[in-house]
């Protein structure tokens, strides 16, 4: 139903609010993650970033900040080809860290 | 008193802490592996942050080895080091009552970035490359009289876990901008792009520097890693990187693509470190007794270190520890 | 009418009712399960020559062991003598009673208990032949069981440098089952003794047990040795089906159902799964091939303890996708489980993805054609490869000088293979890439398709359906186009040793080629680990838990490897292999079509 007017959604990234559960959790399992440089080599190297938004140091950010929502659709994207798992120079397990958090946010059973 | 000190290296360091020594009286020998002091100096063109040519660094340094009658063996290497005695390549053995070490770095081999295309493709090349070109006095592929693009790719094996070098080598975000500074003025017409992940102005009047480049000679900084490199049908090359800033992918073709390659370990400390007290840290580099109080000390009495063979520094740093280095060993052969 | 009956056969009848229930319950169970598509096979394929084939491979390994000769004669020969041995106690020892038993009625238990129930010393020439022979066979059994202690204290010495670590009901099951076989010595020795006669062991010990002890203490004690007897006996067979003895037993149907065309599925766990995961006697052959292990250190994933957490619903995703399912240890294992497939549907069953998810996650791809070129040979490089631009440099090279017009599928960017996908159990998604894909060459009308990637080119050979398109790797291509006469390369006297991908060769069974190749260019030297046997990387795709350092050191193992065997270089035929050694060579490494490149005349 529209009234008319919205109310804006607030635009900061509430750090009072966001529930941090699942990003700890996540970075208790692959700790390696803590470790990303935001160097974004993943994403220049990424084929799906080149037909699609989708961006894995995003990603990953969001959820370390406890921003989950439309995550697990973009993630869902992704064709696991390996390559940014390649370039990363902190030698990050990309691939694993698209897993896990694929099923925190409820992908996988 | 006749206390005999071996130097290996003939860089900044060595050469330092040679004329030290002989200042004091000693008289040093330095053992150095290519044919001519000043090490990997004698390829660099200007320094940063003051544009000093780098003859005017070396020149003093070789006079002065000159002027107090150091003993210089070229063309030498040591392959085996003891605590008191170095053995050569040669054969010969000479015993020294100090050694220190000042054999310093490597040049990052590009070519292990394969994706970089370094050798592989015409127009990419190294700082250490670039650095060659101005002294020579022109850049390849690039025209005085037509714009040009280039690109200057920062942390090309530094900061890169998977080439097996985790440390940063400090000095290339300086390089990366005096190299883009001396670019512009070269091609005023070219535009340049420095691609970083993070910038480290550690040294005095080095950010001042890096605020030159942006206001007075417009350079670009693009901060983003890049993942690839490719030729195109003129051959140029093709870059993709993130703007990690805006978020997304950035793709560019330029005329140049430069990378900032880092310093590497050198090649002898595995053998050094076959002597006992003289370790390694994960990146190759010596470690010093103590990073803070001992830092041009060993493990090993009679053995000191000075300039980058513990770890990547500038020239300033290296020639500050062969003075260091030079009263260590002093106070040890008790002059 | 005898019954041959004593208290002391109650456990043991015990055991035998609840073996036998337990292990014909499973079997019923897991066949009246099986999909139709496999029923039908066996009932097409039970009465032909491969029901022979089956008995004979019974034979050959259930029984005798062959592959685990192959891995140690001394291992061999412990499981043989455990195995044929009790075989052959159990089938000369029915001959034996039957022939001296003469109740026109003989229960099962007689021939165990022969000595016991004999009722007197049978001293005829043939009686005394019969003893021995038993006493023989005993005697060999026996000396497997004493290897079997030796295995535990010491595995080095049978080609084992770590042995698995067991579970409870299997500890009790090993140790009754170490039990057997010197209480039967014990028991068989006690009677001996009492009533005189026997051969050489059971008779001499039985004396010189009267000599030390006295006539009488032997006779009070001789009872309850066979008490012993029969229950180690009966713990045994209590706790078999639910230890990993129940190998002893489903290892025979799986050789059946395999032999009639029976496969575990990617995408779906089977009944037939049972017969495998269950096969498995976790005798610990896949631990010391596993790289995980020797190099990283991880001890808890091998396909050994990956089948019994399976089995006892145990199964933790982190277990199952920490596997570089490079096959080193399919290639070793006895029993010939096809590890790497149960590992996928275990996989697969962790993730919920539908085909609908799937269409609707890539509907980003839909229509996507990167590809540039108009060749009836199309050249797919995958996505690793697009990070070697010098593999994409010679490949370029080699078509040029072969005349070959190419079309380049992914030269811009494209649809990957769908093999990573697949390894990480997303088999949907991996689907919906195959579907792309193949649209793709379709609408290209390509004959061959020639990959750089192993990874590609396994998911292309097993998941495609490409009706007239020929799949060959780039190693395959080269090696034709030299033979044809197509390219010629000139030979020098550089020594080049050769890595096996794990995708190329143990997955896809390409080793000749390549060496075919390098012949042609230099002189090939063999690491020690080659063919077969070859060393992964460590950067297989397929592991979706390990962490960098340790994908560091099991590549280190290759770079020792290659040191050893002091070759001007290493070649490989993976961009992926190719980076990972990089990282840890001493010396250069190349990929195959790179030295075709630049020797070509």
């Amino acid at each position: 139903m529209s009234w008319g007017y919205t109310i804006n959604r607030a635009r900061d990234i509430d750090m009072d609010r966001n529930d941090m559960t699942i990003s700890k959790l996540i970075l208790e399992k692959i700790p390696s993650l803590q470790g990303c440089i935001a160097c974004g080599a993943c994403v220049a190297t990424c084929s799906t970033g080149a037909l699609t938004k989708y961006s894995l140091r995003k990603v990953h950010t969001l959820v370390r900040r406890g921003e989950y929502s439309g995550l697990l659709d973009e993630l869902n994207k992704c064709m696991l080809c390996g390559k940014c798992q390649l370039v990363c120079p902190r030698g990050i397990n990309t691939r694993a860290v698209i897993s896990l958090i694929k099923r925190e946010l409820g992908d996988h059973r | 008193m006749n206390k005999e000190v071996i130097i290996i290296g003939g860089g900044v360091a060595g050469m330092q802490c040679a004329i030290s020594l002989a200042e004091m009286g000693v008289k040093p020998t330095i053992i150095e592996k290519s044919d001519k002091l000043g090490g990997k100096l004698n390829d660099w063109y200007k320094l940063f942050p003051t544009f000093t040519s780098a003859s005017e660094v070396l020149n003093p340094l070789k006079d002065m080895i000159n002027e107090l009658g150091v003993d210089v063996k070229l063309s030498s290497e040591v392959t085996k080091l003891e605590p008191k005695s170095v053995t050569l390549a040669d054969g010969t053995t000479m015993s020294a009552d100090a050694i220190v070490i000042c054999s310093g770095f490597e040049v990052f081999d590009a070519r292990l970035k394969e994706e970089y295309g370094y050798k592989i493709y015409d127009n990419v090349i190294t700082s250490v490359d670039l650095e060659r070109m101005f002294c020579e006095g022109s850049v390849q592929n690039l025209d005085k009289n037509s714009p040009s693009r280039i690109a200057i790719l920062h942390c090309v094996g530094s900061r890169d876990e998977k080439v097996c070098q985790t440390h940063c080598s400090r000095v290339c975000c300086v390089a990366g901008v005096k190299q883009a500074i001396e670019l512009k003025e070269l091609y005023p017409k070219s535009e340049i792009f420095n691609f970083y992940m993070d910038i480290r102005m550690f040294g005095c009047g080095y950010e001042e520097l890096y605020k030159e480049a942006q206001i007075k000679h417009n350079i670009h900084f693009v901060r983003g890693r890049i993942s690839e490199a490719a030729q195109t049908i003129d051959s140029k090359i093709q870059i993709k990187s993130e703007d990690t800033l805006i978020g997304r992918p950035l793709k560019m073709t330029v005329d140049l693509l430069v990378l900032m390659v880092g310093m590497s370990a050198g090649k002898s400390n595995n053998s050094f470190a076959t002597t006992d007290g003289i370790n390694l840290n994960t990146s190759g580099f010596i470690s010093p007794k103590n990073i803070f109080t001992e830092c041009v000390s060993s493990d090993v009495d009679s053995i000191f270190y000075a300039g980058t063979v513990t770890a990547p520094k500038n020239i300033g740093e290296s020639i500050t520890e062969g003075v260091a280095a030079a009263h260590k060993v002093a106070k040890f052969i008790k002059l | 009418m005898n019954f041959y009956y004593d208290h002391f056969i109650i456990p043991f009848i015990i055991g035998v009712a609840i073996l036998f229930s337990i292990v014909l319950y499973k079997y019923v169970r897991w066949i009246t399960r099986l999909p139709k598509r496999d029923k039908l096979l066996i009932r097409k394929n039970i009465f032909t020559r491969k029901t022979l084939s089956a008995i004979q491979e019974v034979i050959l390994e259930s029984l005798l062991h062959r592959k685990i000769f192959r891995v140690n004669p001394l291992l061999g020969y412990m499981h043989m003598s455990l195995a044929f041995g009790w075989f052959l106690l159990i089938i000369v020892g029915s001959f034996e009673a039957a022939v001296h038993l003469k109740g026109e009625f003989l229960p099962p238990h007689a021939h165990v208990f022969y000595k016991f129930f004999a009722p007197k010393i049978i001293h005829t020439e043939s009686g005394t032949t019969w003893e021995f022979i038993m006493d023989f066979l005993l005697l060999f059994v026996l000396i497997g069981v004493a290897l079997a202690w030796g295995k535990r204290a010491y595995s080095r010495a049978m080609g084992i440098k770590k042995s698995t670590k067991h579970t409870r009901a299997d500890r009790i099951a090993l140790s009754a089952l170490w039990l057997i076989f010197p209480a039967r010595l014990l028991a068989e020795s006690f009677t001996s003794g009492v009533r005189g006669g026997s051969s050489f062991l059971t008779g001499s010990i039985g004396n010189f047990m009267v000599d030390l002890l006295g006539w009488n203490t032997m006779v009070a004690i001789a009872p309850y040795t066979w008490w012993l007897y029969s229950t180690v006996l009966a713990i045994f067979f209590i706790f078999m089906p639910f230890s990993r003895y129940m190998h002893i037993f489903t290892e025979i149907p799986l050789i059946f159902l395999r032999k009639y065309g029976l496969k575990s599925s990617d995408n779906k766990q089977k009944s037939f799964d049972h017969f495998q995961i269950e096969a498995c006697s976790r005798c610990g052959i896949c631990i010391d091939p596993c790289q995980l292990q020797s190099a990283a250190g991880i001890d808890n994933v091998q396909s050994t303890y990956f089948l019994r957490d399976r089995r006892y619903n145990k199964l933790t995703e982190s277990v199952t996708n920490n596997c570089l399912m490079c096959g080193r240890c399919q290639v070793k294992c006895p029993v010939g489980i096809d590890l790497n497939t149960l590992r996928l549907n275990s996989r697969h069953s962790f993730v919920s993805t539908s085909k609908a998810d799937a269409d609707n996650r890539y509907s980003y791809l839909n229509g996507v054609d990167l590809s540039t070129g108009s060749g009836r040979v199309g050249y797919f490089a995958g996505c690793m490869t697009s990070l070697s631009p010098k593999i994409l440099n010679a490949m370029d090279k080699i078509f040029a000088a072969a005349k070959e017009d190419i079309w380049y599928a992914d030269k811009n960017g494209g649809i990957c293979c769908g093999r990573p996908l697949k390894l990480s159990g997303e088999i949907e998604a991996a689907q919906k890439m195959i579907d792309l894909n193949t649209a793709l060459f379709e609408k290209h009308k390509i004959t061959t398709l020639v990959t750089s990637c192993p990874i590609c080119l396994k998911v292309f050979k097993e998941d495609y359906r490409l009706n007239g398109v020929e799949i060959l790797h780039h190693s395959e291509y080269i090696s034709r186009l030299i033979k044809e006469g197509r390219i010629e390369v000139s030979k020098s006297d550089l020594s080049y040793t050769y890595h096996d991908p794990c995708e190329l060769g143990r997955g896809s069974g390409v080793y000749e080629q390549p060496r075919d190749v390098i012949s042609a260019i230099g002189n090939l030297v063999e690491m020690e680990h080659n063919r077969e046997s070859a060393l992964c990387c460590g950067s297989s795709l397929a592991n979706l838990e390990i962490r960098d350092d340790q994908q560091l050191k099991i590549a280190s193992q290759l770079g020792e490897e290659f040191k050893q065997c002091n070759a001007d270089s290493m070649i490989t035929s993976c961009p992926l292999c190719k980076k990972s050694i990089s990282r840890v060579a001493n010396g250069k490494v190349e990929d195959i079509c790179e030295i075709v490149a630049n020797s070509l005349k």
